[in-house]
């Protein structure tokens, strides 16, 4: 059998591929990898062409051991990579050995890495996707984060290893982070000086801060919006709580939700504030909903075009 | 009715009736969402109601805000309101609970609230058929309406960390199974011992929106028999 023997997880890592289509109506987020690019980046280095999973590591601090020899290749936030205790470069495809092993461990930048294994991981897909949601306990391994001692299934490895290194590393301006976002749902009934506050103000990235969704820090938006009625949400809905302070939604919200929003990032820079760490300050900028649909497009056919026509 | 249309983010769309929540408006939400669904085919990838809304989401490159924003507009001034009360109708789904203190950890204090006996509560609870309003919260969650007014209560202050899957909950003038263990702030009044979610049924969640459900009291003994665990 080809395992992958895990020693140390780290904080929160899951088995992700891009993710769940279909399943909002009844009540089951997304999931998926909280950095497509990075996902998708190394499902073409290693000539993966199903959408195959990798391991998500959060603040990766990661090490475990391969029953059988496979390719390996790590994209996302840049990580130090030791196989059989000695340090290699962090990019590219690696071979590993059976019974060598592989510790991965984050460095100053970025959040969310993947490990991508020849082969792909075989946990059971439910609903079409291997993504973990672990509110739901659905995907995954058991459908929960990964822990000491878990043994991960993988496919035999083939030796198609696909395109060099395409990195798709999400740069982070070390200055402000613009979150463009389309202007809907409540924005209209929003307090003045609450529309004011969200296009005038910075904010900053809270620790509050996981697949769920990611919380800023601001002088506090108080939209005088009471109850509502409960409605869907949306990749990157920024949502507006009683204490001023808002989230935006990401791969594993809640389907709906009765706090006011004002609109939705886009999602291209919501990849970037997903890869945010606590302290980035961050600014809100309106975006018509047909450029967010322009921009959405582009990206998705630019990493589709570029992955596709390497060699 | 009244509506606005709008844009839900990026290549999705929000169309939302303005009025109060009602049978009629759900359905009528229900009846566009098919029509979408004929409509926009794969290109629509997913679609959620809540209680006065209809939010359609399409695949990145698909939409075409124009059109479609002017499809949804007829649809929506053509709509006829079925008015027919769903209160008085046949329950589409029967559900057992047991309400016992045992697994209902909120039931004496409502009784006791409302200065009603236990069986006043239950007879309150399980008299009425409620309509399916809204899904969400957690998979196979299913907001019921409308609770009768002697049972209304507010949401607990801070939530409980963990509320067993099958518990039977009310808040405000809703009512609700909880369908997996989670964290929640409604009052617990009973528990269902069948499942209301189940990855190997199609479709998994037992409720969708537009159904009506009743509740039916059982005993201990039927409740053990259909699996309810008492803890």
């Amino acid at each position: 059998m080809n395992n992958l023997q895990i020693h140390k997880a780290g904080i929160a890592s899951s088995v992700q591929d891009s993710g769940r289509v279909g399943t909002l109506s009844i009540g089951i987020p997304p999931s998926g990898a909280m950095d497509r690019p990075a996902l998708m980046s190394g499902q073409h280095q290693l000539g993966h062409q199903h959408d195959e999973a990798a391991i998500e590591m959060a603040y990766a601090d990661f090490a475990a051991t391969l029953t059988e020899a496979h390719d390996v290749v790590v994209t996302g936030a840049p990580v130090q990579l030791r196989i059989n205790q000695q340090a290699c470069r962090s990019e590219g495809v690696h071979h590993i050995e059976a019974g060598q092993t592989l510790e991965v461990k984050a460095t100053h930048e970025g959040i969310y890495s993947y490990l991508h294994l020849s082969g792909g991981i075989m946990t059971t897909p439910q609903l079409d996707s291997r993504s973990t949601s672990p509110r739901e306990g659905i995907g995954g391994l058991d459908g929960g984060f990964l822990k000491d001692g878990d043994i991960v299934p993988l496919g035999a490895s083939d030796k198609a290893v696909g395109a060099a290194d395409p990195q798709l590393t999400i740069k982070n301006p070390t200055t402000v982070l613009e979150l463009r976002f389309v202007a809907g749902f409540q924005f209209d009934d929003f307090a003045d000086e609450a529309i004011k506050g969200l296009l005038a103000e910075e904010f900053t990235v809270t620790a509050k801060a996981n697949r769920m969704g990611v919380t800023l820090n601001g002088e506090g938006l108080h939209s005088g919006i009471a109850a509502l009625y409960s409605e869907a949400t949306c990749y990157g809905a920024i949502q507006v709580p009683p204490d001023g302070n808002p989230i935006i939604l990401l791969n594993d919200r809640q389907t709906v939700g009765g706090y006011p929003k004002p609109g939705a990032v886009i999602s291209s820079d919501c990849l970037r504030l997903a890869q945010s760490r606590p302290g980035q300050r961050v600014r809100f900028a309106v975006c018509s909903p047909e450029e967010a649909d322009r921009i959405g497009w582009l990206e998705q056919h630019y990493l589709e075009t570029r992955l596709r026509d390497r060699p | 009715m009244d509506f606005e249309l709008g844009p839900a983010g990026e290549a999705a769309m929000r169309l939302v009736f303005t009025g109060a929540p009602q049978p009629a408006l759900t359905r009528a939400l229900l009846k566009i969402e098919n029509q979408a669904n004929q409509r926009f085919g794969s290109t629509l990838t997913d679609s959620v109601i809540g209680y006065t809304t209809l939010t359609l989401f399409f695949s990145a490159s698909a939409l075409e805000r124009d059109r479609t924003e002017a499809w949804l507009r007829e649809q929506a001034e053509a709509i006829a309101l079925d008015d027919s009360d769903p209160e008085h109708s046949a329950a589409d789904v029967v559900l057992p609970v047991l309400y016992h203190p045992s697994v209902a950890p909120d039931l004496e204090w409502l009784a006791d609230d409302r200065s009603l006996s236990i069986d006043d509560v239950i007879a309150l609870h399980s008299d009425a058929t409620y309509f399916a309003y809204a899904t969400g919260f957690a998979p196979g969650f299913c907001y019921l309406g409308t609770l009768p007014a002697a049972l209304r209560t507010p949401r607990l202050d801070t939530p409980r960390a963990k509320v067993p899957a099958g518990a039977v909950a009310i808040a405000d003038a809703q009512t609700a199974v909880y369908p997996c263990e989670s964290p929640g702030g409604w009052r617990l009044i009973g528990a269902c011992p069948e499942p209301l979610f189940n990855l190997g049924n199609t479709p998994p969640t037992r409720l969708s929106v537009g159904a009506t459900v009743r509740f039916e009291p059982i005993n201990e003994a039927d409740f053990r028999a259909l699996g309810g665990v008492i803890a």
